[in-house]
């Protein structure tokens, strides 16, 4: 049914002959300082953005700005004296529903838009990043791109399961559009720069 | 009920239509501001055309692909030639795992196929997880925008729906407040859920991935809790390459809300470990959509919404009035192919004025096809006899130079001269919602001549 039926239609009705066209990256070269930017673009979208001070560490930043957080996952492994719930492939993600705080680290950032691109090589339980009340993402200040063009390159040879850009806190405007911050999602994202 | 009857109905309430009309340029307007900010805005929009166009001349090669490599990854691919197969194979898979409690991310294509009801009539229980999706699930009505689903509704009226269905107290219609207890509502939702559905914004046939846009993570709530995943898709959301959506995710949430991004692009290739997941590619009329020469570059359409917080018509008539489940521009292009008779009104609902053409990521020749469309129903569809003699006769007048100089100086000698009662009678539709242009004694014609001489 289905199947054969949709491809034979297809077939016959789709135009023929049109060639994938090829983007040209140099039609986004731009003079930026691509740490500034993101910094930028990641406070645009709703982020908070911690530079790290060279006396300081992410445990100091944690404390200092989630003074209240109890049950913290930290798949980072940055945490020394916090304790972090330990979790893997195999802990029920509906056991999560009550983190306060989960810190991840991010693989690199997108200068245009703040976005951090994780994959699930470092969170094992998928829902992590969305369930817990508050997201910390740790992240290299040198690996930041450009733009989507870039950030695609340097993903193209990732293991295949399941990774996300990620951009600010959940919101919605859906009442009248008027900016809600902290929808089905995240209620905070803080971006803490290494 | 034809579009023009349906927009006066809403045109009822003026304070509701002048908000709507506001809240719906200010997002055109973030649009602007956010497409401009790009370099190289318009260089993507036309690599974008022109990804979309290869699509649709190698769409079933693609698919076939994405089949593949989707099955390599542990996904489990289905086929539904329209919406009764779709809903029949959601159901079957929802039976299989004994699935009761659904949670449904944003679909437009579910919407179109009526799952729903589907489900309902069947014992199951689905919620809908989009904020302004619940909003109007709860009042039951459907969306009234692709992107701002509940953009027709007030605060204060969220307020006593919310009072009404979540217990929730009086507050006036205070977002942060309603948005909180929607957030906890839907939370026990989410971990209760047996199955999660979601839409598909891209499908990728080099990878066999798709890729889910929200900004809210409901989608991600929704699948990454449940057992069960399925994702619905029309046959249209394949994209040749994973770097193809370098261009799209730069397009899309810059184009629906101005923002640089959506907050989540999920990138799905495989189920977790113990869990399943589900693809269901629908064709439901496209690919009679397909076969329409002058129409099929409406599936280049990637949902962005852009074309209706743009359009004049649709800013003051309100998604309902197209009564179709994409209203809006693209909508009155792709609902005739549906049904023509039914939606014969619709390419009629624009000025042409082709504000929607221009602000499209993907650059669909959107007013252009509305008019083509005008073509076909004017011929294939039986006119109302006041449209019909209008026509003839504006088509009479445009034809014969001396005939439209003469109606032109009768159309201001009227507007200057003749009292209001004609002006504004039923045979003009625009004189109803606005007034007439005041006459300045000359028209452009004249004005050329006068400034060319001095
Ligand atoms: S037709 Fe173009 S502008 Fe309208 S929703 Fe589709 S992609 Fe967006």
């Amino acid at each position: 049914m289905g199947r054969e039926a949709i491809l034979k239609s297809i077939k016959e009705n789709k135009p023929t002959g049109i060639p994938l066209p090829e983007i040209d990256l140099n039609n986004f070269i731009e003079d930026i300082n691509l740490l500034e930017e993101f910094k930028e673009k990641a406070q645009v979208v709703g982020g908070t953005i911690n530079e790290l001070e060279s006396s300081e560490t992410i445990e100091d930043v944690i404390k200092k700005q989630y003074p209240n957080a109890k049950e913290i996952v930290d798949c980072s492994k940055k945490l020394t004296s916090l304790t972090s719930i330990s979790i893997s492939e195999e802990t029920n993600p509906k056991d999560l529903q009550n983190i306060d705080l989960a810190i991840i680290q991010g693989e690199f950032g997108v200068a245009e838009n703040g976005a951090v691109w994780i994959s699930e090589n470092s969170f094992p339980v998928r829902v992590l990043p969305f369930i817990t009340n508050d997201l910390v993402l740790v992240l290299e200040k040198e690996k930041i791109c450009q733009h989507m063009h870039e950030g695609f390159q340097l993903i193209s040879e990732r293991e295949r399961t399941f990774g996300v850009f990620i951009s600010g806190p959940s919101k919605t405007a859906d009442i009248e559009q008027c900016l809600v911050v902290g929808a089905q999602g995240a209620m905070s994202l803080s971006v803490i720069l290494i | 009920m034809a579009h023009a009857e349906k927009a006066t109905e809403f045109n009822k309430d003026e304070a509701k239509v002048n908000w709507h009309d506001k809240a719906l340029w200010y997002v055109r307007e973030k649009r602007d501001k956010s497409a401009h900010g790009v370099i190289g805005w318009e260089h993507l929009r036309d690599v974008a055309s022109g990804i979309k166009a290869n699509v649709l001349s190698n769409l079933d090669n693609y698919l076939i692909e994405f089949e593949k490599n989707a099955q390599n990854n542990g996904i489990k691919v289905h086929w539904a030639s329209d919406a009764k197969e779709h809903n029949e194979i959601v159901s079957k898979i929802l039976a299989d795992n004994n699935a009761k409690k659904v949670v449904k991310s944003k679909s437009m294509l579910t919407e179109e196929c009526h799952l729903n009801p589907h489900l309902e009539a069947q014992g199951i229980e689905v919620v809908d997880t989009d904020l302004g999706e619940y909003i109007v699930q709860i009042a039951k009505e459907t969306p009234s925008h692709i992107v701002l689903p509940a953009i027709h509704k007030t605060k204060e009226e969220v307020d006593e729906l919310f009072q009404e269905h979540l217990g929730t107290e009086p507050s006036g219609g205070n977002p942060e407040y309603l948005t909180n207890e929607a957030r906890k509502h839907l939370r026990n939702k989410f971990l209760n859920a047996d199955a999660a559905i979601t839409g598909v914004n891209f499908a990728i046939a080099e990878t066999g991935g798709i890729v889910v846009c929200t900004n809210e993570g409901n989608a991600d709530m929704g699948s990454h809790l449940a057992n069960v995943h399925i994702a619905s898709m029309g046959i249209e959301k394949i994209i040749p390459k994973e770097k193809n959506l370098g261009v799209f995710l730069r397009l899309l949430a810059r184009s629906a809300t101005g923002q640089p991004i959506t907050t989540y692009s999920s990138h799905f290739n495989k189920p977790a470990k113990g869990k399943e997941m589900h693809i269901v590619i629908v064709d439901n009329g496209r690919t009679e959509q397909l076969s329409r020469e002058d129409f099929r570059a409406s599936l280049h359409c990637i949902r962005c919404g852009a074309c209706m917080n743009t359009c004049p018509i649709y800013r003051r008539s309100g998604g309902h009035s197209y009564d179709a489940t994409i209203p809006g521009p693209i909508g009155s292009i792709l609902s005739p192919g549906k049904d023509l008779t039914k939606h014969s009104s619709l390419p009629f609902a624009s000025t042409l004025c082709g504000s929607c053409s221009n602000v499209c990521p993907v650059k669909i020749n959107i007013h252009e096809q509305l008019y083509k469309w005008r073509q076909v129903i004017v011929k294939d569809v039986k006119q109302p006899v006041v449209k019909k003699s209008i026509l003839k006769v504006a088509g009479g007048v445009l034809a014969n130079r001396k005939l439209y100089n003469f109606s032109g100086r009768m159309a201001r000698f009227m507007l200057k001269y003749a009292p209001r009662f004609i002006v504004y009678s039923k045979l003009n539709a625009w004189g109803k919602a606005r007034d007439l242009p005041e006459v300045k004694g000359q028209n452009f014609d004249q004005w050329y001549k006068v400034k060319r001489k001095k």
